[in-house]
């Protein structure tokens, strides 16, 4: 059951954090006011920048102007996009592989097994040992620090994912959709085999 | 620019087609939403049940062999003849990305209907995630 709970984990997660995000949104009942044009700069994650108010929240097939992610990044030419199609294929499937590096790693570091035993009263006043079994990582071990940087990085390429998602243009879109089933065709491959000679019973 | 979550009969989510300007166009945009996030929790199941089943059905070695014998409603997929596997093998696992791929692209669709900060969606989405849980989390431990 662990490993199910682990398929879980990611994607909700990702889904959790976008709740949170502030986002323009095109309020149908009233005009849009010159004056909310924020005089922030066109940085990567500006929530409120005032690009955001042109852009449609529709899906669309644009090849002119779209802006991905970064201020220099700008679509023009079907040649840009078909280079922005694959660079965001290859991205997303190198989450998916991301995500199952990190699930092998995790099992692999907890091998690791530690027994103790400690004497127990037993009930007619006799000693008892009581053995316990303790399955982890330390804190300060490194597969653990490991672990916390590939966690920063699938965070991070998680709400780059997102935001492409968001620009709400049809070719990057199917672009995340096939890279992440395509990573996931791969890369699930090699986790059953992993997930064979761990595994036990759940 | 509304940042917030607002009540309003009028959005447009998703598609140019998909406008909805009354209070009836809005309920049943909420129950299409609704329906989504509940088809999103249910194919988070279905492919946790689809990889169980592909584990079973593996070509495996005589060491695994005792842990599976345990697993007595898995008999049928127990001993497929052996040029039949590969092949069988490959369509479990194609049929699984097909899952995923089906996995990821609601997943956004869901997260962009509540990017319309329209707090009807909003709830929808929410009651669907919730139906979809409650109906799908026990045939997980089915298996």
């Amino acid at each position: 059951m662990q490993r199910l709970f682990s398929l879980f984990s990611s994607f909700p997660g990702k889904m959790d954090h976008s709740h949170h995000m502030g986002m323009n949104s095109m309020d149908h009942n009233s005009t849009m006011p010159p004056s909310h044009h924020h005089p922030t700069t066109s940085a990567s994650h500006s929530h409120g920048g005032g690009e955001h108010n042109m852009m449609r929240m529709t899906f669309n097939f644009d090849l002119k102007n779209v802006e991905l992610l970064f201020s220099g990044l700008v679509i023009n030419t079907p040649g840009e996009m078909a280079g922005a199609f694959v660079a965001v294929f290859l991205l997303a499937m190198f989450y998916e592989g991301l995500k199952i590096a990190r699930e092998s790693l995790l099992r692999k570091s907890q091998v690791s097994i530690r027994y103790n035993s400690m004497p127990v009263p037993g009930p007619n006043g006799t000693i008892l040992m009581e053995t316990h079994k303790t399955v982890g990582q330390q804190m300060l071990s490194f597969p653990h620090l490991l672990q916390t940087v590939l966690h920063i990085i699938q965070v991070v390429i998680s709400y780059f994912l997102m935001l492409i998602f968001m620009t709400y243009n049809g070719y990057l879109c199917i672009a995340v959709a096939a890279g992440a089933g395509t990573g996931y065709f791969l890369f699930s491959w090699k986790k059953a085999v992993v997930v064979d000679i761990t595994e036990h019973c759940h | 620019m509304a940042m917030h979550f607002i009540f309003s009969d009028k959005a447009v989510l998703l598609f140019d087609f998909w406008s909805v300007h009354s209070p009836a166009g809005m309920a049943l945009s909420v129950l299409v939403v609704l329906l989504l996030a509940v088809l999103y929790e249910g194919i988070k199941v279905g492919k946790a049940k689809l990889l169980h089943r592909t584990l079973e059905s593996l070509p495996v070695s005589s060491s695994q062999q005792v842990i599976l014998d345990t697993d007595r409603d898995s008999a049928s997929l127990d001993s497929p003849p052996v040029n039949r596997r590969p092949f069988r093998w490959f369509l479990c696992y194609f049929g699984q990305s097909l899952v995923h791929v089906a996995q990821v692209v609601i997943g956004y669709f869901v997260m962009l209907t509540v990017m319309s900060y329209n707090t009807w969606i909003f709830l929808g989405v929410v009651l669907g995630s919730a139906v979809g849980y409650y109906l799908t989390y026990p045939l997980l431990n089915t298996m």
